[in-house]
């Protein structure tokens, strides 16, 4: 049985909930921004893209475009329920979901579809249950693999849904631009233009040895996608995390170490209870810095014993940063835990400290979890910034990745 | 505007989880809700919240249940 792959895409994900919430809004040009001091539009309705405004552009520009554009402040917890519950609905149809990002999912119904009434039924049938439920608008890809039901939902936006059999690949890939395939980005569009290749078609057919010279190993990966191929599974089981991490980008750009310091200890204490919550120590620790000019980097810290305690991150991520001569003004910092393992509870502290330490840790985890985040916390925290949340590309409806998303 | 005040509110609750508030009253005023264009949940420690985006057609509202303590609040209207 070839396999039979969904791609469901939420159209203008934040901005139709927004529109869906205020009636005022709906039919009108309007653009989601963040919560905080800066103002980067994060998405726009469709009828701000009719006069040309895009993700990332700032509000100065966008109103430039389109004058009586409406900017409307983002509403996290409002989209991160939506996914949850999005997520329910599709489990209806299948137990093979990959929830992708946060308005994208894809769906394996290669051996459910026969119960609904085939891939089809199933498409419409989760439109109509999104609409009836949420008042918004999705678009479905129905394909053999996820780079072509992706393609498929691609072609079919806004509110419609689409299904690339096999046999349609030659004749839809022949003169498409190979930047319109995903995961060909305008990087790579331009080195295969330098090679003479613009279609996917002429992608497929290029010879194999060409695109491995310009780009080793994946360039048989490439030839295979320009023929529409895609060896990817979903990935429906949540594999353990290879780091857990937490950044913010400030409200405004500061120098200042001891307000930089303050927000570290925010970020590590982030970073360790979740590690806790999930039963995981690291080794690895690591603090981004990004400056006012966008200049980013990082350093990091290996612990001899691997560890989730707050206190230990924080010292280590504080000397990282007393190590490092800021040479501007800091936009973005974030702390990682990384090279982890799983806590060992039984194994033996070799100092009484530790063992008292684990055990305020864990007795001001489980208050926070009953009666909700920082409801016991670091005084320090008095000395930092409310900074407006954003939802992290990798967040997830449940499991490690699930953060708490406030506003 | 954020408000936050306490408020009465009659809703019919369904299954599964379905609750739909009708009409509410706040200082004194009784608002007859004719849409309520958005629902979602959060939580707060192990309290779930559940919110609603209700319109009386001109002015929108944002109401809160708290499933513990059973009290409804007002959390903000924009006109």
């Amino acid at each position: 049985m070839s396999p039979i792959i969904m791609c469901i895409d939420m159209d203008a994900f934040f901005a139709s909930v927004e529109q869906q919430v205020n009636p005022k809004l709906r039919g009108k040009p309007i653009a989601v921004i963040g919560s905080g001091g800066r103002t980067v539009i994060t998405t726009r309705s469709y009828e701000a893209r009719a006069f040309g405004v895009k993700t990332g552009m700032n509000t100065y520009e966008a109103k430039k475009l389109c004058p009586d554009l409406i900017l409307v402040v983002g509403d996290n917890e409002k989209y991160a329920h939506t996914c949850s519950e999005l997520s329910i609905i599709y489990r209806k149809y299948t137990p093979d979901i990959e929830i992708y990002s946060i308005d994208e999912a894809f769906l394996d119904i290669t051996t459910t579809q026969h119960l609904f009434g085939g891939p089809e039924a199933i498409g419409f049938s989760i439109k109509k249950e999104v609409k009836d439920q949420f008042g918004i608008n999705c678009t479905v890809g129905i394909a053999p693999n996820i780079l072509m039901a992706k393609l498929a939902s691609d072609i079919a936006k806004p509110d419609g849904l689409k299904w690339i059999k096999p046999e349609d690949n030659e004749t839809l890939l022949e003169d498409l631009p190979v930047k319109d395939l995903w995961g060909i980005g305008s990087a790579t569009a331009e080195k295969l233009e330098q090679l003479g290749i613009r279609t996917c078609g002429e992608l497929g057919k290029a010879p194999a040895s060409l695109l491995r010279n310009k780009f080793g190993i994946i360039g048989e990966t490439l030839k295979h996608m320009g023929q529409g191929l895609c060896d990817r599974l979903l990935t429906v089981r949540e594999e353990d995390p290879k780091s857990i991490g937490h950044s913010m980008t400030l409200p405004i750009d500061i120098s200042d170490r001891e307000a930089i310091k303050a927000e570290l200890l925010k970020l590590s204490s982030m970073v360790c209870s979740r590690a806790r919550k999930y039963g995981f120590v690291g080794k690895k620790i690591t603090l981004t810095v990004r400056y006012s000019d966008f200049v980013t980097f990082t350093k990091q810290v290996t612990l001899q014993v691997p560890s989730n305690s707050t206190h230990e991150i924080y010292h280590n991520v504080s000397d990282i940063l007393a190590s490092i001569r800021l040479v501007d003004k800091v936009r973005l910092i974030g702390v990682s835990l990384s090279q982890l393992m799983p806590e060992n509870d039984d194994q033996m502290d070799l100092f009484a400290t530790d063992a008292k330490t684990k055990s305020v840790l864990k007795a001001v985890d489980s208050l926070n979890d009953k009666f909700g985040d920082s409801t016991i916390t670091w005084a320090s925290y008095l000395k930092t910034t409310e900074s407006p949340s954003v939802i992290s590309p990798a967040w997830k409806p449940s499991g490690v990745r699930n953060t708490n998303i406030k506003n | 505007m954020r408000i936050g005040d306490d408020i009465t509110v009659l809703a019919v609750f369904g299954m599964p989880f379905h609750i739909k508030p009708l009409s509410f009253t706040w200082s004194g005023r009784t608002i007859e809700i004719r849409e309520v264009t958005y629902t979602w949940k959060t939580k707060e420690g192990q309290k779930d919240l559940h919110h609603f985006s209700v319109t009386d057609g001109n002015t929108l509202y944002e109401l809160t249940f708290d499933a513990v303590s059973l009290l409804w609040t007002i959390e903000s209207l924009e006109a």
